[in-house]
């Protein structure tokens, strides 16, 4: 990262976010092994018991990360971790994808993809309308030509299709 | 001796015409998937499986396997080109290889590494098919303590060998290991860690965990650092192909040792990229003149392209005979076997003896043909010189060397 991009999220904060989901992953595995018996039987392992120490490995080596993220404070504070522009990147990015991915779940797979790609060329890549929603559409009618007849796999499909009359 | 015969088995079963044409297919996919920043050899890889269900077996593994190789070479012609490494394992040939491009000689620069990369897979493909016959009878021998003395071994060296923080990658393997308990455990019966979502009663698909942590991961990552090019144009003339050909001979010193590292490497769960760093360290410290590594140095290209290739290939070696993936790529390999009804291991030995030699051979004659394929399309597209293609909104930056 260069120095001139501002930083928005600094190395240190960063290292105890990270020991700190870990220690919640560990948490939330070592509460699911409880459901079952962690012991040892005549028929070898229970249920509980390798999901068990495996949450409670995960939550000693977060409390490892915590640890050093603390000894290490001095010089990870002044790192960035994230700098503003490149927070601005990856959310032009995520942002859209997010969204496609939530919309398909109310539109369909083929039309997400289409308001997807003709959204992210007309509006990130500034391409001119007539030739975004071409492409978008062809490659929307390609995909599922593919899936649909070729591959024969039927993808989720939304209010258009049954409208349509596609299933 | 019988792994011969097998490999002549496999070349007949991989050299038909159909077969041949998914090499071809699969090798400019890879070189395309690998030239491109964010997509690498294992996203690749991971992307067209979905679409190898449709095949048999061998004909996925022919495709999936070129595309491996395409991509590794794809990854190196950026790190020539652009010095933007598309794998992690072709970052020791930015070293020497971008100052090659920038004093005019990118001709040369690609094709010792597409020459030293064919070498070193051919040595990994030779060495496993020779090797895996015995690995697989010793392998046979094996029972629960020794397979998990393997994985133990694998683990402990990741956590020793790997860069990061011991405690970060101790959280990664557990989570790992916590995702595949997700589901119904196999020897009791019982649905574990799904909190009541019935979605999770079949586990985390491995192809979504593979998608969702190498290839969205990746591409936010990509975004992230910001996408800026600045390329060197490489005009590729046959003419000077062959007589680099005829230069190579030379290093026959830094080809054979690399190849000993990288075969070593992609045994033990060192894998491509430390192999590479390895050889590229080595061979500056047994060079005879060690000045002018760094600036342009045809064995700081050479030595570094062989041991990734040579590692490429042999980290398939653990995968196949004892279930141990070597390398990131072999994982997802594994888990493509696993999905068309192969579990690796000893037993694949025993019970698809064709198919194991029907994946042999296709390697050999895919790393013969990755070169030739790179070599023809700019070969056709030549006097027109060949610049990179450069992602995203069409724009295209080159500097002139």
């Amino acid at each position: 990262m260069s120095t001139n991009e501002r930083s928005l999220i600094s190395r240190f904060a960063m290292e105890v976010v990270t020991g700190c989901i870990a220690l919640l992953a560990g948490i939330v595995v070592v509460l699911g092994a409880l459901e079952y018996e962690i012991g040892w039987d005549e028929a070898g392992p229970q249920p509980g018991y390798f999901p068990f120490y495996v949450g409670l490995i995960i939550i000693v080596a977060s409390l490892g990360v915590l640890v050093q993220g603390f000894l290490n404070r001095s010089r990870t504070t002044g790192e960035a971790f994230l700098t503003r522009e490149g927070f601005k990147r990856v959310m032009a990015f995520f942002l859209p994808l997010a969204a496609f991915t939530a919309g398909s779940y109310v539109l369909g797979l083929y039309v997400g993809t289409f308001v997807y790609l003709a959204g992210v060329m007309i509006f990130q890549g500034g391409y001119r309308w007539p030739f975004a929603l071409t492409v978008a559409g062809g490659i929307t009618v390609f995909f599922f030509v593919l899936f649909e007849r070729w591959f024969q796999v039927p993808l989720l499909k939304g209010p258009l299709e049954a409208f349509l009359g596609i299933y | 001796m019988d792994n011969i015969a097998s490999l002549m088995h496999g070349f007949s079963v991989a050299l038909t015409m159909h077969h041949v044409l998914l090499m071809m297919l699969g090798v400019l996919l890879g070189i395309l998937v690998g030239v491109l920043p964010g997509l690498g050899a294992p996203n690749g890889v991971t992307l067209l499986m979905p679409l190898t269900f449709s095949m048999d077996p061998i004909s996925a593994i022919i495709l999936l396997t070129s595309m491996y190789w395409g991509a590794l070479f794809g990854g190196s012609t950026t790190s020539i080109l652009f010095n933007i490494p598309g794998e992690p394992s072709s970052v020791a040939t930015t070293f020497d290889g971008h100052p090659m491009a920038k004093q005019g000689r990118a001709t040369e620069a690609l094709t010792y590494a597409f020459l030293s990369a064919g070498f070193g897979a051919l040595a990994g493909v030779v060495l496993i098919t020779l090797l895996s016959g015995w690995v697989a009878k010793f392998a046979l021998r094996f029972s629960s303590p020794e397979f998990f003395a393997v994985y133990f071994l694998a683990f402990a060296s990741f956590i020793g060998l790997g860069g990061a923080s011991p405690f970060k990658t101790v959280i990664s393997i557990m989570l790992g290991f916590a995702f595949t308990a997700v589901g119904m455990d196999t020897v009791s019966g019982n649905v574990r860690l799904t909190y009541g979502f019935d979605e999770l009663l079949r586990g985390i698909s491995f192809l979504v965990a593979v998608i969702g942590l190498f290839g969205i991961g990746e591409l936010l990552l990509t975004m992230e650092e910001g996408l800026r090019f600045e390329g060197v144009k490489a005009r590729v003339s046959p003419r000077k192909v062959f007589e680099t050909l005829l230069t190579l001979p030379r290093y026959w010193v830094t080809l054979l040792r690399s190849a000993l590292i990288g075969c070593w490497m992609g045994i033990t769960p060192g894998g491509p990229t430390a192999a590479s760093f390895m050889s590229y360290g080595l061979a500056k410290r047994f060079a005879r003149r060690p000045e002018g590594f760094g600036q342009g140095r045809e064995e700081g290209v050479i030595a570094p392209e062989t041991a990734d290739h040579a590692a490429g290939s042999s980290a398939i070696l653990p995968m196949l005979a004892l279930g141990i993936p070597g390398s990131a790529t072999a994982a997802v390999m594994m888990g493509g076997l696993m999905i068309w009804g192969l579990t690796p291991g000893p037993m694949l030995f025993i019970e698809a003896e064709g198919l194991r030699s029907g994946a042999s051979s296709p390697r050999c004659t895919s790393a013969m043909s990755s070169p030739w394929c790179l070599c023809s399309p700019p070969c056709r597209c030549s006097p027109p010189s060949c610049a990179c293609p450069s992602p995203s909104s069409g724009r295209s930056s080159s500097s002139s060397a």
